[in-house]
């Protein structure tokens, strides 16, 4: 025999529902109080490592004009532009920085963050002999680049990986596009 | 907007098929794929719910933006996906029996099917909008659905032959998943337009 | 309570992964190197021991009907705290697993052992289950990890040792790339699960010979 009447027992479901769901969103506000200015400082200190890495010294942030969605933000300084593109990879967007001098030469990249896969499209975000390779062959470049395997430009794609560094290079060419529109 | 449109299609039914090349929704695509009608039904079932999540979390994740509670996005999907399945299955009895009968068994099991709450997470972190929210959580669904068929017809088959003791069962079938995802390997880089 | 059936359960009889195929998602998509198994697992244990001891203190608190509600709330709850402790300690762990931290949620072990063992039984126990099923898990993922990273990039270790790149075991250029990507992935799984079905199969007819004797 039920002892309480059905309306009163889906207050009660409810009611219990509802505090399980208080009682974790009040713990997940604790603890977001906690960790929120960590990534955040982590976010921030990860672009400027980005920046200093392509650009020494960092640069300040400036407007532009982009054509192509893919800029998110440029820095400029007296040794050139440091542009952040998020081209889409692989799998989901890549971060990156792209180095520009004053004469449009690329100065350098560096990937802030990607979800690629492990091993083969990450090789291009690693801090290893292969990945320095990699990135390293953009340096000195101007005008537009691509990779030999697609016969888009001259450059090495990474072993297994050509979508990926297809996507780098389109990247890459948003900011040299973006850099030369700022004239 | 069209080309983005058939894009996502593409990549989602085939280069970047949810089953085979991102394993999401692995749980059920092992467990009701033993025959093809059940697994043709499952894949409806999961279409349809992907679609549905998609456009609502997609509103959700917009209040969660405008009440600063973004951190909170996890939860709040997997109660928005639980409820919608819950409101579909009662829909469904009410109002057409005839599908009920046909896709109930699976819609309980469709809230911790992680290809839903991936959808709804890679469309967010994407940040698509409404309308192409909604088409990768169909087009998630339909590959999902053309995976898990695929798979349920081989399936169907290997049950019967003969393999080594040790590998009766789950072993043969993950074997033959792998050797699906390397025809689906083909498709990679369709996806560039 | 008998804590050497439930480490044996978690590990070999009724190991998630292997027996259970439970958490699949996440078995085969992170595991291509060791460092993402390690930490994969470890946040598994972690959220499964937690979700175990709430939902085991709450079982007689919350009604029947809407206990799957409850218990998916509860992990979903864990699994944000996990997710936003690693974004904001081990950042490089965080980025390697990406979405499938998140999708712990959804990950059927964790829910699994809530209806299965905790709804029914003590706090203590539950959070033993909890640990010997993450170990359980934990094994059968690094296991996985060793094999496909080896295969597939000639190394071991890789995102732990020697900088982040591993100790090269093979040389370069003959690893097939295949086995870290989803092909490797439900190749390699099919042959751990057979080798526990053949581990399990060999224990018990020792045991069944020492039994004749």
């Amino acid at each position: 025999m039920k002892t309480e009447s059905n309306v009163m027992y889906v207050v009660r479901l409810a009611g219990t529902l509802l505090l399980i769901a208080a009682i974790v969103a009040a713990l997940l506000a604790g603890v977001n109080m906690v960790t929120a200015p960590i990534i955040e400082q982590l976010n921030y200190e990860k672009t400027q490592a980005a920046i200093n890495a392509v650009l020494p010294g960092g640069g300040e942030e400036i407007a532009f004009t982009d054509d192509t969605g893919m800029v998110a933000k440029v820095y400029k300084s007296e040794k050139g532009y440091a542009v952040q593109v998020q081209p889409a990879g692989f799998d989901g967007t890549i971060d990156m920085m792209v180095g520009i001098d004053h004469e449009g030469k690329i100065l350098g990249i560096s990937i802030i963050s990607h979800t690629e896969t492990a091993g083969l499209g990450a090789v291009a975000a690693a801090k290893t002999s292969a990945g320095e390779n990699f990135r390293g062959q953009f340096v000195g470049e101007s005008g537009s680049v691509g990779t030999a395997k697609r016969g888009t430009g001259t450059l090495d794609a990474i072993t297994g990986a050509t979508i990926t560094s297809e996507a780098v290079c389109t990247g890459v060419n948003a900011a040299l596009d973006c850099v030369a529109n700022l004239g | 907007m069209a080309q983005q449109i058939i894009g996502i299609l593409i990549a989602a039914l085939l280069s970047q098929n949810f089953i085979l090349v991102k394993f999401y929704g692995i749980c059920p695509f092992m467990g009701v794929s033993k025959k093809i009608d059940t697994a043709l039904g499952m894949g409806m079932a999961v279409t349809f719910v992907m679609a549905l999540a998609s456009f609502a979390c997609y509103w959700v994740y917009q209040l969660l933006l405008l009440l600063e509670l973004t951190y909170m996005q996890t939860v709040a999907f997997i109660l928005v996906i639980a409820s919608i399945v819950q409101v579909v299955e009662m829909f469904l009895k009410k109002m057409v029996p005839a599908l009920y009968k046909a896709l109930g068994v699976f819609l309980p099991l469709i809230t911790t099917n992680c290809a839903v709450l991936g959808v709804v997470l890679v469309n967010v972190a994407e940040g698509y909008d409404v309308l192409i929210s909604t088409v990768n959580g169909a087009a998630g669904g339909l590959g999902f659905t053309l995976a898990i068929v695929l798979f349920a017809s081989v399936r169907e088959r290997v049950d019967k032959a003969e393999c080594p003791e040790s590998f009766k069962g789950f072993p043969i079938a993950l074997i033959t998943a792998g050797l699906l995802a390397l025809a689906f390997m083909g498709f990679s880089g369709l996806s560039i337009f | 309570m008998n804590f050497k059936k439930q480490f044996m359960e978690g590990l070999l009889t009724k190991n998630p992964v292997t027996v259970q195929l439970l958490g699949m998602c996440s078995t085969l998509a992170i595991t291509t190197s060791l460092f993402n198994g390690l930490g994969m697992g470890l946040a598994v244990t972690i959220i499964t021991i937690c979700s175990n001891v709430l939902i085991s203190a709450l079982r007689k608190v919350i009604p029947n009907q809407i206990r799957i509600a409850a218990y998916i709330t509860i992990i979903a709850g864990f699994v944000t705290i996990v997710d936003l402790c690693l974004q904001a300690f081990l950042p490089d762990l965080a980025a390697s697993l990406g979405v499938f931290i998140p999708l712990i949620v959804v990950n059927c072990m964790v829910l699994g052992r809530a209806e299965g063992f905790a709804s029914k039984n003590g706090v203590l126990a539950s959070a033993v289950d909890g640990l010997c099923q993450g170990i359980g898990y934990t094994v059968a993922l690094v296991i996985t990890c060793i094999i496909r990273e080896l295969l597939g990039s000639g190394t071991f270790g890789g995102g732990l040792l020697n900088n982040g790149e591993g100790i090269r075991i093979i040389p370069e250029g003959i690893p097939a790339m295949q086995m870290v990507m989803p092909v490797g992935g439900f190749l390699v799984l099919g042959c751990v699960i057979a080798g526990s079905q053949w581990l399990m199969k060999y224990l018990n007819n020792k045991k069944a010979k020492e039994g004749a004797k």
